[in-house]
């Protein structure tokens, strides 16, 4: 295809957000109608993009002669982009039937619709600099969407995201600058673009460049210590939640991380340094302390939420490995976590538009009045935790792989850590699970009595989501054999 | 010669002798007259610059035909060009903007006073941007606090009157260190001609004589303009002055004076002393230091505040911090960052200061925080405006500042020794930076749960400040212009330093 | 084409999922929480007769399979290069034979049983996929498909302990799960190393590691074994995380229990059998470590495990932890690494899932009929139930392990296997342990028969309340089995052992 539809793709969901606010609808199922075609021509686009890549790249506009906004689909690319084209018309429709008891619905859409993208920008992104504006960029357009609620605890938790996310940025920008100067180019490169030729003197400080570089696009990816915003930014609607900070928003953090690591960086350089053992350090105590504060977290969103913070932390952990096998693993993890956690986000969404309960202890016997929610959450918790024969399995399996074959004791502990947050995740999952199921002998339902499942665009959206879990559990291969070769940088 | 060449002095001479004329005239006329002024003396700028671009080599314009080292010299290269008009528009906003609040603030007989104290610091920029004669400069270094100082005080009231004693106290101690430094140089060059000093340099260092002397005198007026231009820590008269002064003073202020002391700055370093000798004293290390000090501690007093006008004032410290470390670098290309950060900031620090008026409008004219609750709602554009600002300051793509930003990490890259001083106060000071402007940001399109005619708050459209939505649009398109396509402006900043030595 | 083999898997796995599913549209519909009675006795009659048919069938189609020799099918591929595959090997067939006799014997002791818990629906739903999945363990011929059936194992059995929906329960069920998917990330810890160190993780008699990746990376692979050792270990009620066993088995319905302690308990000994004589192999563990950590951990278990059930006063609590012991009697015999340990171990597993089934079926029938949940009520029983107490009698004879019973077979060869065994002071030490429990046990199983038979003077016989015939018939044949394994053990030990020197 021409390359140029690239830039068709970021900037027509951009365009058309804009748009929301101002075209005269008439009535609000004109508008979803829009939205939805609008969302789903978009993401046809990209498919048919991904399919048929087109070779060159297209220059959206030039900062100066040599620093350009570009765009331009490889391997990884191709996988980010396509978890985001697949989930976001799902997610869309699932808002539908959430937003509408929540109001500013068009504000609310236009800043939806844009952030896809946005977020495309990130995933087609041919070099750094691209990156780092959709980056900055997906920042400001999500501020609204948390604030939506304008309630004091939405604004607070804005504020801490914008604080966070632009204060990672910063440190992000060191090494941005560090690959401009120094790097044979500033195109992401598989293997990276610097050389110990290139940096002579300067070598001695790569490590700690790439340190703050990891930790400033991590603050996205929730990394410990940059992880209370994720929690807080749960005050917003659930179809933001279970998107942009389940999905879009903090992928792209991780996104960038292997990015910046095995196509600007470059392993090769950073492989035994200390660097790499304060990031796998760093990674590992996430996913541990990620998962101990879902268990003792009470509110539903608020431990999915930190349940996220752990999970991003397996595919940091898989990138830190520093070798092929290791981005295996971590963008194999990318895509099974996108699933499980939208998946079990929308649940909760749905639970708490249908009955307004939030917190766990409210749950019981639910899972009788919503069962289809309920089966949809236990399967996402199963996967979640890694039982076989549901994706969550796949991923961990190669993060593993990976971990053992990289011969690195500290990845040998990152196994031990993914295991513990296994069954922390069991514990934070499954008490849920039966809390719902199996109430107790002498619950009484009638409290329940007027609660049911949700309408079909609530449902259609997680059935899917529990069918691509099974798929992808069942039969990985084709899946694993892309990624391999994405990461013998064939593409 | 061409007549265009004649245009420089012209305008110097215009706006000096527009202000006397302005005080003779009423309120109205004077206010005419002066965007006259204004706009002949854009006009003139842009004449000159097209000129200069096209002949591609400065020329120098003696006045009277005496010749030097007798007479006075102007000259005229790219970058003074540019300067000029660039001066010359930003100028012409801020007053747009802040006619208003002139009308409102100002007593009646004082207006005409006002035209005369801007027309009067537009003399004295333009003279500190053409001059090539140190004395002259020094003078007009004078002149330009007088008249900055009437700008303060012209909204009477005991904190601005405060704030211009300490401004003229603070001021001219600066003066004084710059003139003892002027003096010591005349002292070992015999020469006040900057092309003449600078020949005169070359062969005190060549033949390494008197090299103490000339490091002082550098000191001495490195740090008379650092105190002029609120270089931390000599920046404590800068809040109270910016904070409480008319609008329009307020953006003029923070936008152009002390970046013609700045400038005036660049040009010692460059035309009388010469970068190579800068470069390798140990002055620039003490500019380094300050300026990343002031970055920091500027943004850290910027957060504290509770008044929106006094936070935008501390930001100005932490602003001029960045471009002393620029300075601090030491390369061509960190001064070139110097140079368009001066501009960046000139743009987006009156966009913000005129953005800060509009909200405060609508927020019963209260600069307090509390206040500012939801006021993005009740007049748009400001609130828009101010989010732009916010942003470029924050150093978000797209927006001029985070060319600048760029343009320090890349040149800070060049020195190992600075490298990651720089690197990581870039990334502290961004990241206050978002907090304060950020926060703002958020708190005006945050909901005001109290009722609105509690407070006497009002919403205002573009149609009911005609002027100051012009102005505001145009601060925005400036500084969109400068993120999106800075090439030119960087081109044009390089090819006018290289032609000053 | 062996394709067939996994009948017995597929069929009582959607048997039982038709039924749960049943079982769920009728609770959809209701507004109480209290358990479903099936009051209509045709109904209950055609549910009973479909489980059994589905059953008898499983079982039938399991037996056929396990006896047909060896044969192998692939599934799928769960992931690039890693095959769903199931092999029947000897151990797999061994369990496979016990684990249908057993899961049919207490199906129809279930029958009776049910009655007065209620919700048969969703217990027989889950029980025929329980069937299902442990068939699916038993064949399963690599360590991923071993590991897949665990996890679904303890998912599946998950809902049976939790049957009557007490807060007990459920809390229980909820320690159990934790545990037992505790337990087997353990194991999947060391799964992901012998991956890597291993040729194939197809089980290979006597292991098939590769000395070349190993060599340098000893102490990393050794603290994966052990990772797994107690990681599986938890399923089998080893220390130090046996604690989920006694909250457990209890609380769940008597065939239920029984089904736990007798037979899902095995699963964890079947996956310890698997990574340490079909990966890792004896070779490479022999005399280290962690063959010392197993055997002390083992014996710990073994005398503590008797020493709580002693002092237990729960009658079906004072069982759960017998359990604990004599499961480790196993596990220890299996840490000896010598052919006759082995097949001690091997003959126990065996005669452990009849006794104990029978233990725990018959302190079902008590219950039952009696309600007397403690041993101190137990005075008399025999009086009023004495079929019961007959057979609670043989199973208690051969746990202890008192001759011909089949418990002293068994124990003798763990005896003299350790004995054999080149492991420094425990060839002495464990056999004496062993000794000291069989005391501990005759102490804890034999006061409920004196007591039950001869209940001494001045106590009031009431009437005869003897068990159903659909409970004592299984119950009784179990319990034969028992005694007749003992005394005709000769096919078995020829077998157990042949498969214990392939081993080695």
């Amino acid at each position: 295809m021409n390359p140029v539809y690239m830039a068709v793709a970021v900037l027509l969901p951009m365009l058309g957000g804009v748009l929301i606010p101002v075209i005269p609808f008439g009535n609000r199922k004109r508008m979803l109608i829009y939205i939805e075609t609008l969302v789903l021509a978009n993401s046809i686009l990209v498919f048919s993009l991904l399919l048929n890549r087109p070779d060159g790249h297209v220059i959206l506009f030039r900062f100066t002669q040599n620093l350009t906004v570009s765009f331009r689909i490889d391997g990884m690319g191709t996988v980010f982009a396509g978890i985001v084209s697949v989930l976001w018309p799902l997610a869309t429709l699932f808002s539908f039937e959430y937003m509408e008891h929540e109001g500013h619905e068009r504000y609310f859409f236009m800043f939806y619709t844009i952030t896809y993208g946005v977020t495309l920008g990130i995933a087609m992104a041919e070099d750094i600099l691209t990156m780092y504006f959709f980056y900055e960029m997906l920042t400001l357009v999500t501020l609204p969407l948390i604030m939506h609620s304008l309630t004091r605890e939405a604004i607070l938790a804005s504020r801490t995201y914008l604080y966070y996310s632009l204060g990672g940025a910063a440190f992000a920008f060191i090494g941005m600058i560090f690959i401009l100067v120094n790097g044979r180019t500033m195109n992401f490169t598989w293997g990276g673009v610097l050389s110990a030729s290139s940096l002579g003197n300067s070598i001695t400080l790569l490590p700690l460049i790439y340190v703050l570089c990891f930790c400033g696009f991590s603050v996205k990816a929730a990394m410990f210590p940059f992880s209370a915003w994720l929690p807080k930014a749960g005050v917003a609607p659930t179809p933001v939640t279970a998107l942009l900070h389940a999905v879009a928003v903090v992928k792209a953090g991780a996104f960038a991380v292997m990015r910046v690591t095995y196509y600007s960086f470059g392993t090769e350089l950073l492989r035994g340094t200390w660097a790499q053992n304060v990031v796998m350090g760093l990674t590992i105590f996430t996913i541990v302390y990620g998962c101990s504060r879902a268990v003792k977290e009470t509110h539903l969103k608020r431990r999915l939420a930190w349940s996220t913070v752990s999970n991003l932390s397996y595919i940091l952990f898989g990138a830190a490995i520093m070798t092929p096998a290791g981005l295996v693993g971590a963008l194999a993890h990318m895509i099974c976590h996108a699933l499980i956690k939208i998946c079990s986000f929308l649940c909760a969404g749905a639970v708490i538009c249908k009955t307004e309960r939030s917190y766990i202890h409210q749950l019981d016997g639910l899972g009788r009045k919503m069962p289809k929610v309920f089966l949809c959450f236990t399967v996402s918790g199963l996967a979640l935790m890694g039982v076989p024969g549901l994706n969550g399995f796949v991923s961990k399996w190669y993060l593993a792989a990976a971990a053992t074959d990289s011969g690195n004791p500290m990845a040998w502990a990152g196994i031990a850590a993914l295991l513990i947050s296994a069954i922390l995740t069991a514990i934070y999952m499954m008490t849920i699970s039966l809390r719902a199921f199996f109430p107790g002998k002498d619950f009484d339902y009638s409290t329940l009595s007027d609660i049911k499942d949700p309408g079909w665009m609530m449902l259609l959206p997680l059935g899917l989501f529990v069918v691509g879990m099974v798929i992808l559990g069942l039969h990985s291969e084709p899946l694993i054999t892309a990624l391999e070769s994405i990461a013998a940088g064939v593409q | 010669m061409a007549f265009v060449q004649n245009f420089p002095f012209m305008s110097i001479i215009l706006s000096l002798f527009s202000g006397p004329l302005s005080t003779v005239m009423d309120r109205k006329k004077a206010k005419i007259i002066n965007t006259a002024v204004l706009l002949i003396l854009t006009a003139m700028s842009a004449a000159v610059l097209v000129y200069v671009m096209g002949t591609g080599e400065s020329y120098v314009y003696t006045m009277g035909h005496f010749p030097a080292p007798w007479g006075n010299e102007i000259r005229v290269g790219v970058l003074e060009a540019a300067m000029a008009l660039f001066f010359c528009v930003i100028m012409l906003l801020c007053m747009l903007g802040g006619v208003l609040e002139r009308e409102l603030e100002l007593e009646e007989s004082k207006e005409n006073l006002y035209y005369v104290m801007v027309n009067l610091l537009l003399c004295s920029l333009l003279a500190l941007i053409y001059t090539n004669d140190l004395f002259t400069a020094y003078v007009f270094v004078e002149i330009n606090t007088i008249s900055a100082c009437g700008l303060i005080m012209i909204k009477q009231n005991g904190r601005t009157i405060e704030a211009a004693t300490r401004y003229m106290i603070m001021s001219l101690l600066g003066s004084g260190l710059l003139l003892l430094g002027i003096c010591f140089l005349y002292d070992l060059t015999g020469h006040l001609l900057m092309s003449n000093i600078q020949q005169q340099v070359r062969i005190l260092q060549e033949t390494g004589a008197y090299h103490v002397p000339l490091l002082v005198s550098l000191g001495l007026m490195s740090i008379g303009l650092a105190i002029k231009s609120a270089l931390f820590p000599f920046h404590t008269w800068l809040p109270d002055a910016y904070g409480y002064s008319t609008v329009s003073s307020a953006a003029i202020l923070s936008s152009l004076v002390s970046k013609g002391y700045i400038f005036l700055l660049v040009k010692i370093f460059f035309r009388v002393i010469g970068f190579d000798i800068v470069k390798n004293s140990k002055v620039v290390n003490v500019l380094f230091v300050f300026g990343i000090a002031g970055m920091i501690m500027g943004s850290v007093s910027a957060i504290r505040e509770n008044n929106i006008r006094r936070m935008i004032a501390y930001s100005s410290v932490a602003q001029i911090g960045y471009i002393y470390m620029g300075f601090g670098l030491g390369t061509t290309d960190s001064v070139v960052a110097s140079i368009y950060h001066i501009v960046s900031h000139a743009a987006t620090k009156s966009l913000l200061f005129v953005a800060a008026s509009g909200i405060t409008d609508a927020s019963g004219d209260s600069t307090s925080f509390f206040d500012l609750t939801g006021a993005g709602y009740r007049n748009k554009l400001a609130g828009a405006a101010f989010t732009v600002g916010s942003l470029s300051m924050v150093g978000i793509p797209m927006f001029s500042g985070f060319i600048s930003k760029l343009l320090f990490a890349q040149s800070a890259l060049e020195s190992v020794n600075k490298m990651l001083p720089t690197l990581i106060a870039l990334a502290i000071s961004t990241i206050l930076n978002a907090v304060y402007f950020l926060k703002t940001v958020i708190r005006i399109y945050a909901p005001d749960r109290k009722l609105a005619s509690e407070k006497h708050f009002r919403t205002i459209t573009m149609a009911d400040q005609p002027q100051k939505a012009a102005a505001l649009i145009l601060f925005i398109i400036l500084n969109l212009a400068l993120g999106l396509s800075s090439q030119p402006v960087i081109r044009l900043i390089r090819s006018g330093l290289s032609m000053f030595s | 084409m062996s394709g067939w083999i996994l009948l017995p898997v597929f069929l009582p796995t959607i048997a039982g999922i038709l039924l749960l599913v049943s079982s769920f549209r009728e609770h959809l519909a209701r507004t109480d929480g209290m358990p479903v009675f099936i009051e209509d006795k045709e109904v209950l009659g055609k549910l009973h007769q479909f489980t059994a048919i589905v059953l008898t069938v499983s079982v039938v189609l399991a037996l056929l399979a396990a006896l047909s020799g060896d044969r192998s099918v692939t599934l799928f591929y769960l992931m690039k290069d890693i095959p769903i595959y199931f092999h029947i090997d000897e151990v797999g067939r061994i369990n496979a034979v016990f684990t249908s006799i057993v899961w049919l014997a207490a199906c129809f002791y279930a029958f009776v049983y049910m009655e007065h818990e209620g919700e048969e629906k969703r217990f027989f739903g889950f029980y025929l996929l329980v069937y299902g999945m442990l068939m699916a363990l038993d064949f399963s011929g690599n360590l991923v498909t071993l590991y897949f059936f665990y996890e679904l194992v303890t998912l599946t059995s998950m809902p049976m302990v939790l049957h009557n929906g007490t807060r007990e329960a459920i809390m229980a069920a909820l320690k159990y799960l934790l545990y037992s998917m505790l337990g087997a990330y353990m194991g999947l810890f060391a799964i992901f190393f012998l991956y890597r160190y291993c040729d194939t993780l197809e089980f290979v008699p006597g292991g098939s590691l590769n000395p070349q990746l190993v060599s340098g990376h000893e102490t990393i692979l050794l603290i994966a074994v052990m990772s797994a050792l107690i990681g599986f270990g938890v399923k089998a009620g080893m220390l130090p995380l046996h604690g989920w066993l006694p909250a457990a088995h209890p609380v769940a319905p008597a065939p239920a229990s029984a089904v736990l302690s007798g037979i899902i308990v095995k699963a964890g000994v079947l996956s310890v059998i698997r990574v340490v004589y079909y990966m890792v192999g004896t070779e490479f563990l022999r005399g280290t470590w962690v063959q010392t950590a197993w055997m002390v951990l083992a014996l710990l278990t073994v005398f503590m495990g008797s020493l709580m059930a002693y002092r237990e006063k729960v009658f079906k609590k004072r069982l759960a932890y017998s359990t604990v012991s004599q499961v480790s009697y196993i596990l220890f015999g299996l840490s000896a690494m010598t052919p006759a340990a082995m097949t001690g171990a091997l003959l126990h597993t065996v005669f452990h899932a009849f006794i104990k089934t029978v233990l725990f079926l018959s302190a079902g029938a008590f219950i039952f009929r009696l309600g007397k949940t403690r041993v101190e009520e137990y005075t008399g029983v025999g009086k009023q139930m004495p079929g019961t107490l007959w057979c609670y009698t043989f199973a208690s004879l051969a746990l202890i392990g008192i001759p011909p019973a089949s418990g002293f077979i068994s124990k003798w060869y763990l005896a003299a296997g350790a004995l054999d065994a080149d492991i420094g002071v425990f060839r002495y030490l464990g056999p004496a342990v062993l000794l000291i429990s069989a005391l501990l046990t005759a102490g804890y199983l034999l006061p409920i028969v004196m007591k039950g038979f001869f209940p001494g003077e001045g106590f009031e016989i009431s009437e005869k309340k003897e068990a159903a015939p659909a409970m004592l018939v299984p119950l009784a044949v179990i319990a034969a089995l028992t005694i007749l394994l003992g005394v005709l053990p000769g096919p078995l030990i020829h077998y157990m052992s042949r498969i214990a020197q392939a081993l080695m």
